[in-house]
């Protein structure tokens, strides 16, 4: 494994990204990005605690807007990808980096799950006071780990 | 730099203040990336209410909600990340002033800042009283965001400064 990623290092594009200022310009689209869909989710979460937006229907105002969501997580996934690969076997190395991608991957479940589970019983709860237990669980789980992905993701640099 | 920036990078830097901050970011475990990710955190509530309001001002998401009323519900949390970003940035800027007032990106970042908060105000000032989404608030949902990003930006290039003004 250590060989794909010296040899993912060794890729021209990774020299050209990791020796000029591609390297900031897609660390700065991936904070503007990531920090939309950080703040689009919290959106989400908390109209799943039922917190905020309550005079709308959950499913709805969730639906209106994700897409965006998804838009800009896939460019920041494209722009992560594009720093990873200038010192791969660094990244899978890093404690803080390893971290993130623990995290992002039990976001990804908690989302999974309350889209194929939780929100199974949606039309008893969408336009009630008060949200299912599934529900409240599934957005405190997802601010939880959406918060974890954005430190451990600034945590990255920190290490040596 | 202008001397008075000089003189307050330097009076920081002989205040408490700055004994405090160096003293916190060393001596207690996580705390840099853990400011960063709490100043991170309220970007992440500016760009996502500010985004949000501009795409339904724009009509191009959330078509079943008034913007009006919208834009009263959304202002409030705008408006407190601001201090949850000063207080977090602040710690840094007073842990090295003079790093950050010789830095060029720090000027032009403050210097967007202002047109940001500026055009944000109006921008809620203007649509919570109407659902119509008149012309000046497009033009107001586009220049804020734009505000926004080049606030976003220039503050994430304050580390890479040295790609764009090299050092003599």
């Amino acid at each position: 494994m250590a060989e794909f990623w010296s040899w993912v290092e060794m890729l021209p594009l990774s020299a050209r990204i990791g020796e000029s200022w591609w390297f900031p310009l897609l660390e700065s689209i991936h904070v503007l990005t990531a920090m939309f869909v950080f703040g689009s989710i919290l959106f989400v979460d908390l109209r799943l605690l039922g917190a905020a937006a309550m005079q709308y229907p959950a499913a709805r105002f969730t639906r209106e807007f994700l897409h965006w969501t998804w838009g800009a997580f896939a460019i920041a996934l494209i722009s992560g990808l594009g720093m990873f690969m200038t010192r791969a076997g660094w990244y899978v190395t890093n404690r803080a980096f390893q971290a993130k991608l623990v995290l992002l991957a039990l976001a990804a479940l908690n989302m999974a799950l309350f889209h194929f589970l939780g929100q199974r019983d949606i039309d008893r709860w969408d336009a009630a006071a008060r949200t299912s237990k599934a529900a409240r669980i599934a957005g405190a789980a997802s601010l939880f780990c959406w918060l974890g992905v954005t430190l451990a993701g600034r945590w990255t640099g920190h290490l040596s | 730099m202008s001397d008075p920036l000089r003189e307050l990078a330097r009076a920081l830097a002989n205040s408490g203040a700055h004994d405090a901050a160096v003293d916190w970011l060393r001596t207690v475990p996580g705390l840099p990336p853990i400011m960063q990710t709490l100043h991170l955190a309220s970007i992440a509530v500016v760009l996502g209410t500010i985004v949000v309001l501009d795409l339904r001002v724009l009509g191009l998401a959330v078509p079943s909600q008034s913007p009006a009323e919208m834009s009263r519900r959304l202002a409030p949390w705008t408006w407190s990340a601001l201090p949850v970003l000063l207080v977090s940035g602040a710690i840094f800027v007073l842990a090295r002033p003079q790093r950050y007032f010789t830095n060029p990106m720090f000027g032009i970042k403050f210097a967007l800042l202002v047109p940001a908060l500026a055009l944000t105000a109006a921008l809620y000032s203007v649509t919570r009283r109407t659902d119509a989404r008149p012309a000046i608030a497009r033009v107001l949902a586009v220049t804020s965001l734009l505000a926004w990003i080049g606030v976003v930006l220039a503050g994430r290039w304050i580390a890479y400064v040295d790609y764009l003004f090299p050092p003599e």
